[in-house]
């Protein structure tokens, strides 16, 4: 065995060598990440988008979700709960399809939310699974940015049809109908139109497979407008699976055509149903044709099926009757007379994108909207939110000071919310508190008062709330005399001031500054946009269906970042790509983007970060993808944006939008990415994917908590992600990465004594996030993980003596051990029941203890500290008086336990004597509960109860011992006393000498 | 112990030189090679494993056993108390009532599926192919920074809540040394239906010849799990057959 070690211990040296010989200058940290983990705190109350919804052909209790941002979610309990699949893959999804010949194991995920909001996010390709989603093979599509449809010939597997609607922003020539006839490792485009006009809806006859129907469309959205439909929209059919393509426009409006939804009525294949954005406003709505698409008839134009057709063109149909139909829309609307009435489905979220009914019964139903997935059990009258989908979808994240800290954001459609980082019993629904309507961006909490800063979009409101007294006031910049009309983004940047606890600012194409909590606004810079003129003609956006929503409102400020370090530094970005810097509060800017080299003109500047180290220094992120341009891009400049480095490496994939710089160590840096979070441990020379329970989704905005060390991410997906904790990786370096075992430094740690009650109504179905670690954590940094051999942990006194053992870590790179402070729990008296005070393991006192690793031969020691929670209240003489009764207790119960143990051997020994026998009996009945079970026969409590129930009860209050309690601690010493005499007087009547075990050995063992 | 070593730098030695593909079937044929030996492990009739878990504070002793034909307890001491938990005879599965304190049969769904695995002692691997189970190598996955070889296995179809449903259980072989490190499988019943969980393996070392790990920590996949530290293997332990079987009759008077 030694000499294994040995060569285990050369195999380290030797390998840990050559890769740090290559490159001292970088540090891979890809696998170091250990037990750092993302915490998920959702929420999952207000829920996020879902583009698609699937229901497995066969089994009604398999349902699939497809989120605009968060993922495929499968449900095995008929939509009840929903687990997550495709963490691993881009979040953005546009179609899920089951194979229907292998339903429990193949289905496909094409990525790319297909609802072309502003905000929409983009996929990377088509995927597969054939082991039910534990493993995911990729089948091409990288360019195709969003999948519509797939379809698998239900009579042959091989043959697989996808619908690429493809590239919103530029021109892209993968789109169209793709067929493969071999199971998807080649692929014919069998359908294409033009660059800009892309495949929006495909269907196939279920009786007749070799017909398919499919909707084009052209479509072109730009950061600043939104183009619906053309001459190349249109309906085609195809009667040769997808070799020739016919357009059936007989009955169709004239003119130009926008987005089409097409179904096919599954029970009667002569039915089909197309939904048509038109010019012709008389002639948008619903069309039926009942000849297969030879003809059409126009049926509806009511306000629910013609509304925003590039957000709501889903239709579906209903499996069993032909005449149900059901349209997508802002309340989603069903017809059950073929199409020509519609009433609105029950009371849930706005914003329908997809319904799928249940296989055996169509009351049942399942709804996909922008506030997550609804279920029906009366034909969509009644709905019912799915409760357990942190789908949540975050533009902006930010932290307070309290403890726990609370995180304060704003989501898609969604309002603004805060919620605590930490809640009994984990982080659930009704912890969170609105505090803003719409959509919501920025939430910022006034630094020492109890104020509340929240907006809408484009800033039509900006909320200014006082908590303790409920007084909401609206607080945003009016317009001015002498001043251009105001333009705001649609997600509006807002900022308090470092320096000046009531000083806010506000973005729109000018900084304005408050000092007093936003009543009196200034304006301090000239327009810092462009002001492109052809960038501002948002009335006319949206093609044939008008579109102003103000989501397209362009040339405006986009990020403000005042620095930590001077008062009178402001950096601020554009949408139109400027970076202008004020040095001297506002008074002069200078526009520095021309210093950036790389850059491609008018990248819309994200996010600026201003150095916490140096106020020369600041991070600017770019991100081009409104103009088709999906690379990353962050530059570094080290004196006030005169010159700018790149700091991007060929490892990060997907646009950046948010950078994050360390408090402690200027090298180690967070970027977040529409493909998830990357970190750099050198300065951005080289960057890792950090992938411990991180989906690889959006991440719109980081922040870093400066008492906690936690990175919160805000999503566009997946909620509230926390990593907790990060300081470890600011002491990864070459250095202790050639230790064979490195302790990391740690804080302090409170032994918190604050507790609460939680209930547990609704958990079984709602989602609850994780609450962080109160233990002591003893964090290390192992160069390779451990496998053969022994390694073990004790916690030990400074004199090392053993307290308690735990079990270690054995992953490579970063390791964290919890102790939640106790030793172990004292040895118990047997009864014939449990004594539950008895499981009780007691506190520490207050002070420096030791983790003690012994890895094979080598021993390791970190010393650490624990200190006791203030906020209790307790002196030192009151603690060191609850240290001494508790122990005593402990004590007391060790000692029951061993007179129990001796009076059990003793009676043994004399069983022949019936009568001393029955007066050991007697006595033991006093000691222990002799009969009864541990629920409602439980019997009359005895010593060993009583005694341990105090014990509990002492070891377990924040507080010193009550006269109450010692009291009755007096109370149970004397009938502990009187117990041990009796029994001295029965041993000397039994006179017998048995064999017994030490005390030291019998509580020990 | 010597022909361990002897392999191990044997395997080194090639695994550096050049990577060259593997099969699922050479992988586990490395693993039974490199804790003991197939004869060997064909022979093992039976393993007690002495163990104890750390709960908030709570140190809690047990013993599990399993024998060949399936038979297996955990046996937990709770204040001198023992409580029995999954205990299989073979026939039927039954557990001590925590509340009661007396034993309870498992419902029958959950019996048949263990009895299906009746054969797999000491190991689902042994035998596979004979046993009718399918072996892939899936493809290679880090876990703890390890690179690992990940074989899915798949056994006889489960029944749960009345429909069947595949039984697939993910290995993770550590390349270096070809034992698992890594197993996940899907949670098939309960609150945590869909979920995965994870069991890593850690610490292996020799008993009687043999290896194996002697810390496992259970849990979620992607959360940290529950440790299970072992004090003390005995390999071919006597046990009285007795205490596997359900005692049909409990009276109070029996402990």
């Amino acid at each position: 065995m030694k000499n294994y070690f040995l060569l285990l211990a050369c195999f380290f040296v030797l390998n840990n060598f050559s890769s740090f010989a290559q490159n001292t200058n970088t540090i891979d940290a890809k696998d170091l990440f250990g037990d750092l983990r993302a915490r998920h705190i959702g929420p999952a109350l207000m829920s996020g988008r879902i583009n698609d919804l699937e229901t497995h052909p066969k089994n009604s209790r398999i349902i699939y979700a497809g989120a605009a941002g968060g993922g495929v979610w499968k449900s095995n309990d008929a939509g009840t709960t929903f687990n997550p699949i495709f963490d691993k893959y881009a979040q953005s999804i546009g179609a899920i399809a089951i194979d229907p010949n292998d339903p429990d194991n193949t289905v496909y995920v094409g990525t790319g939310e297909t609802w072309t909001r502003n905000s929409v996010s983009i996929g990377d390709g088509l995927y597969r699974t054939k082991d039910g989603g534990n493993s995911w093979e990729k089948l091409g599509f990288d360019k195709s940015e969003r999948i519509a449809n797939i379809i698998i010939n239900p009579n042959n597997s091989s043959e697989i049809y996808v619908a690429v609607l493809g590239a919103l922003w530029s021109d892209s020539d993968e789109r169209g109908v793709y067929k493969s006839t071999d199971g998807g490792v080649s692929w014919t485009k069998t359908l294409y139109v033009n660059s800009k006009t892309g495949c929006s809806d495909l269907v196939i006859d279920p009786k007749n497979p070799n017909v398919l129907y499919a909707s084009m469309w052209e479509f072109r959205r730009t950061a600043w407008s939104f183009e619906s439909g053309g001459e190349q929209s249109a309906l085609y059919k195809s009667i040769d699976s997808g070799k020739t393509w016919n357009k059936i426009h007989n009955g169709f409006p004239n003119g130009k055509l926008g987005r089409l939804g097409v179904a096919i009525a599954p029970s009667n294949s002569n039915i089909l149903y197309t939904v048509i954005e038109a010019e012709e406003d008389l002639r948008k709505g619903l069309y039926r044709s009942d000849d297969a698409g030879e003809s059409w008839k126009q049926l509806n134009n009511d306000f629910e099926i013609t509304v925003r057709p590039f957000y709501f063109s889903r239709i579906v149909v209903d499996p069993k009757n032909p005449e149900v139909v059901v349209k997508g829309g802002l309340s989603g609307s069903i017809s059950r007379d073929g199409g020509k009435t519609f009433k609105n489905l029950g009371n849930m979220h706005s914003d329908i994108h997809d319904v799928v009914f249940d296989i055996h019964d169509s009351d049942r139903m399942y709804v996909a909207t922008d506030g997550g997935v609804y279920r029906s059990w009366n034909g969509g009258t009644t709905m019912e939110i799915v409760e357990n989908l942190p789908v949540s979808q975050f533009y902006q994240i930010s932290l307070d000071d309290a403890e726990p800290y609370n995180i304060y954001g704003g989501l898609q459609d969604n309002g603004s919310w805060y919620g605590p980082s930490s809640s009994e019993g984990g982080i659930n629904a009704k912890d969170w508190n609105a505090i803003g309507g719409g959509d919501g961006f920025r939430v910022l909490k006034h630094p020492t008062k109890n104020i509340i800063y929240s907006e809408m979009q484009g800033a039509e409101n900006v909320w200014r709330y006082d908590v303790d007294n409920k007084l909401v006031k609206t607080i945003q910049p009016l317009p001015l005399e002498g001043y251009a009309k105001l333009r705001f983004n649609w997600n509006a940047p807002m900022a308090v001031s470092n320096f000046k606890p009531d000083r806010i600012y506000i973005g729109s194409q000018f900084l304005h500054k408050s000092d007093d909590k936003g009543d009196t606004w200034k304006i301090i810079s000239p327009d810092l946009t462009t002001n492109d003129k052809t960038k501002q003609e948002q009335e006319n956006s949206g093609g044939l269906s008008m579109d102003n929503s103000g989501a397209e409102n362009h040339t405006t400020i986009f990020t403000i970042a005042e620095s930590p370090l001077d008062e009178n530094i402001v950096w601020v970005g554009t949408d139109d790509g400027n970076v202008q810097v004020t040095t001297d509060g506002g008074k002069t800017w200078t526009n520095t983007v021309a210093n950036i080299v790389g850059l491609p003109k008018n990248t819309w500047t994200y996010h600026i970060e201003a150095s916490s180290h140096d106020k020369s220094t600041a991070y600017a992120v770019f991100e081009g993808h409104a103009h088709g341009d999906m690379n990353p891009y962050v530059f570094k400049t080290k004196d006030l944006g005169k010159s700018w480095t790149n700091i991007i490496t060929a490892e990060v994939t997907g646009f950046a939008r948010n950078i994050q710089e360390d408090f402690v160590n200027p090298d180690l840096l967070f970027l977040g990415t529409e493909f998830g979070l990357y970190i750099t441990l050198d300065g951005g020379k080289s960057w890792s994917k950090f992938t411990n329970n991180m989906p690889s989704v959006a991440v719109h905005f980081i922040d870093l908590h400066p008492k906690t060390n936690d990175l919160v991410l805000a999503t566009h997906g997946r909620g509230v992600i926390i990593i907790d904790d990060i300081s470890p990786l600011r002491e990864i370096s070459p250095e202790t990465l050639n230790e064979t075992l490195h302790f990391f430094t740690s804080k302090p740690k409170v032994m918190v004594d604050q507790s609460g009650f939680s209930d547990s109504f609704g958990s079984e179905t709602e989602f609850v996030g994780n609450n962080p670690s109160t233990s002591a954590q003893i964090k290390y940094l192992l160069p390779k993980r451990h496998t053969f051999g022994k390694m073990t942990m004790e916690i030990q006194d400074l004199e090392g003596n053993k307290l308690t053992t735990i079990d270690p870590g054995k992953s490579k790179g970063i390791n964290i051990v919890n102790w939640n402070f106790t030793i172990k729990q004292p040895k118990v008296a047997k009864g014939k029941t449990f004594s539950f005070g008895g499981f009780t393991s007691p506190r520490v006192k207050e002070g420096k203890y030791k983790a003690v690793i012994v890895k094979g031969k080598d021993t390791f020691e970190h010393v650490f500290e624990v200190i006791y929670d203030k906020r209790a209240g307790l002196t030192e003489t009151d603690r060191a008086f609850k240290y001494k009764i508790t122990m005593k207790m402990y004590d007391m119960t060790q000692q029951l336990a061993y007179l129990v143990y001796e009076l059990d051997a003793t009676q043994e020994a004399v069983k022949t004597n019936k009568k001393l026998y029955a007066s050991f009996e007697n006595l033991k009945k006093t000691l222990v509960v002799t009969t009864g079970d541990n629920y409602v026969g439980s019997a009359e409590p005895q010593l060993r109860e009583k005694m341990s129930d105090l014990y509990s009860k002492i070891a377990n209050s924040y507080d010193k011992p009550s006269n109450a309690e010692l009291d009755y601690l007096k109370l149970i010493e004397n009938r502990f006393e009187k117990a041990k005499t009796d029994f001295e007087k029965l041993k000397e009547k039994a006179k017998v000498k048995i064999p017994l075990k030490t005390f030291d050995d019998f509580v020990n063992e | 112990m010597k022909t361990f070593k002897t392999l191990f730098i044997g395997l080194f030695l090639i695994v550096s030189a050049s990577t060259f593909a593997q099969t699922a079937d050479e992988i586990i044929s490395n693993y039974f090679e490199n804790t003991g030996g197939l004869e060997k492990w064909q022979n093992l009739k039976g393993i007690k494993m002495s163990a104890k878990i750390n709960q908030g504070g709570m140190e809690i002793p047990l013993e599990i056993i399993q024998l060949t034909g399936g038979k297996q307890m955990t046996v937990i001491t709770f204040q001198g108390k023992e409580i029995k938990q999954g205990v299989f005879d073979g026939t039927t599965l039954w557990s001590t009532n925590f509340m009661t304190q007396k034993a309870e049969k498992s419902d029958q769904e959950s019996t048949d599926n263990l009895k299906l695995d009746a054969n797999d002692f000491p190991d689902s691997f042994l035998g596979y192919k004979e046993k009718g189970y399918t072996v892939e190598l899936v493809g290679k996955e880090t876990i703890d920074g390890a690179e690992t070889f990940k074989v899915k296995l798949v056994k006889e179809p489960i029944t749960i809540d009345g429909k069947k449903e595949d039984n697939v259980t993910y290995y993770f072989f550590d390349t270096e040394n070809y034992v698992p490190i890594a197993i996940q499988s899907e949670i098939k019943s309960g609150p945590m239906k869909g979920q995965t969980s994870e069991i890593k393996l850690s610490d292996y070392q020799e008993v009687d010849g043999f290896y194996f790990p002697f810390t496992m920590i259970q849990g979620l996949k992607g959360q940290a799990g529950q440790p299970l530290t072992l004090d003390k293997i005995e390999l071919n332990p006597t046990i009285d057959n007795a205490l596997f079987l359900f005692p049909e009759e409990t009276s109070s008077s029996k402990n």
